[in-house]
C-alpha cells in the first residue's frame, strides 16, 4: 500500500519547522507487520459480528417506536373513548337545536312586530286620508253657501238698487274692547 | 419599546398559558364564520379577538381559519380526523359561553391533561444535575445541602490539594 519510511515526524513538541534530532538519524519507521490470512479472519469476524450488532439496534428500535405508536393510537379506539365523544356531539346537536328554536322564535316576533308597525303606518294613513277628505267636502259646502249670495248678471240691478238704497256708514271709532264709541252722522 | 395593537396583554405568554382549551388530537381544523357588524355576532367577534390567540398558543398544530361576512349568522366548523364535522352555532351567544362550550365538546378533560403531565414529568428526574436544556441544575455547587462553589466561598484549607500536597511532603 502507501506506506513508506517517512523521516518527518507527525507531531509532538516540534512545530514542522524544527528539524529532527540527530538520533533519529538513521531512523527507518516501517508499518506493523500483517498477516493476511489472520487479517482476513479477522475482518470476517469484524463484518459478522458488526452486521449483527447492527440487526439487533433496528430490532430494538423498531420494536420501541411500534410500542410508543401502538400506545398513542390505541388509546384513542377505545369503546368508551367513542362511546363518550357520540355523547357529546348529541349535546352539541341539542344545543344547536336549541338554538334553532330560539332563532325562529326571535324572528317570528320580528316578523309580527314588522307587520303590526305596518298596519299602524296604513291605518294612520287612512285616517289621514279621511280627514283631509272631509275638511274639502265642508270647504265644498261653504261655497255652496256662499254661491248663493253671489252677484250674477241677473240679479246686478237689484243688487245695484239695493245698495244705493242702503248707504251704509263705516265712519266710527272704536275702543280697546272692540265696542264702538262714536259715530258721525251720515249726511 | 410600545406596546402593539389595542389590547397588548393578548400577546403577553402570561395571558396566553391561562386558555384552558386544549383539543382532542382528533381536531385539526377549527373555522370560525362571522360578520363584523351586529349585535348578534357581538359573541363571536369577542371570541375571535380575545379567546382565539389562547386556543392556538395551546393547540400549536390546528389550523384556524376565520371567514368574515360571508354567512348571515355565526357558527364554528370543526374538522376532526376521521372526516367528521361538528357545527357549533354560536348566535347570540357570549365569548365565554363558547368557549365554555367548545372545552365540553371537543377539549381535553382535566384528567387527561393531568395524567398527560404526570408522564411528561417521569421522563426526568428532577434531582439530576447537568446541561440546563434537561436538569434544573448544571453543577453540584448549586444542589442545596453541598460544598457551595469555589468561585464564591473559598474551599477549607484541609480540602486543597496544594494544602494536603505540602502536608505529604511535609511528613
Amino acid at each position: 500500500p502507501g506506506w513508506f519510511p517517512r523521516v518527518v515526524p507527525a507531531r509532538g513538541r516540534k512545530s514542522r519547522h524544527d528539524p529532527p534530532a540527530k538520533s533519529k538519524a538513521g531512523r527507518l519507521k516501517l508499518p506493523p507487520p500483517v498477516d493476511p490470512e489472520e487479517l482476513l479472519v479477522v475482518l470476517e469476524r469484524y463484518r459478522q459480528h458488526r452486521l449483527v450488532l447492527g440487526a439487533l439496534r433496528a430490532e430494538f428500535r423498531a420494536e420501541v417506536l411500534q410500542k410508543k405508536r401502538e400506545e398513542r393510537l390505541g388509546r384513542e379506539d377505545s369503546a368508551e373513548l367513542l362511546e363518550e365523544h357520540r355523547r357529546l356531539m348529541a349535546w352539541n346537536d341539542e344545543e344547536n337545536a336549541r338554538q334553532r328554536a330560539r332563532r325562529s322564535e326571535r324572528l317570528r316576533k320580528e316578523a309580527e312586530e314588522e307587520k303590526r308597525r305596518k298596519l299602524e303606518v296604513m291605518e294612520k294613513q287612512a285616517k289621514k286620508m279621511e280627514a283631509f277628505m272631509k275638511e274639502k267636502e265642508k270647504e265644498v259646502l261653504q261655497l255652496q253657501e256662499e254661491a248663493k249670495s253671489f252677484i250674477t248678471p241677473e240679479n246686478l240691478d237689484a243688487r245695484i238698487e239695493e245698495c244705493l238704497d242702503n248707504p251704509r256708514n263705516y265712519n266710527f271709532a272704536i275702543d280697546k274692547d272692540g265696542r264702538v264709541v262714536k259715530r258721525t252722522v251720515l249726511s | 419599546m410600545p406596546m402593539k395593537g389595542r389590547f397588548p396583554v393578548r400577546r403577553t405568554l402570561r395571558y396566553l398559558s391561562q386558555g384552558d382549551v386544549v383539543f382532542k388530537s382528533a381536531v385539526k381544523v377549527m373555522t370560525v364564520n362571522y360578520n363584523t357588524a351586529g349585535e348578534l355576532s357581538e359573541g363571536a367577534r369577542k371570541f375571535v379577538f380575545f379567546n382565539i390567540p389562547q386556543i392556538q398558543y395551546k393547540n400549536p398544530w390546528v389550523q384556524i381559519m376565520l371567514f368574515r361576512n360571508m354567512t348571515p349568522s355565526p357558527f364554528l366548523r370543526f374538522y376532526l380526523d376521521n372526516g367528521e364535522q361538528v357545527l357549533v352555532d354560536v348566535e347570540d351567544k357570549t365569548n365565554k359561553e363558547i368557549t365554555a362550550h367548545i372545552k365540553k365538546i371537543l377539549g381535553k378533560s382535566k384528567e387527561t391533561l393531568e395524567k398527560e403531565e404526570r408522564e411528561r414529568k417521569k421522563l426526568s428526574h428532577p434531582a439530576t444535575f447537568g446541561h440546563k436544556k434537561y436538569h434544573l441544575r448544571e453543577c453540584m455547587c448549586e444542589i442545596e445541602g453541598q460544598v457551595p462553589c469555589p468561585a464564591f466561598v473559598p474551599l477549607p484549607k484541609e480540602m486543597r490539594g496544594k494544602y494536603k500536597a505540602a502536608m505529604k511532603n511535609e511528613a
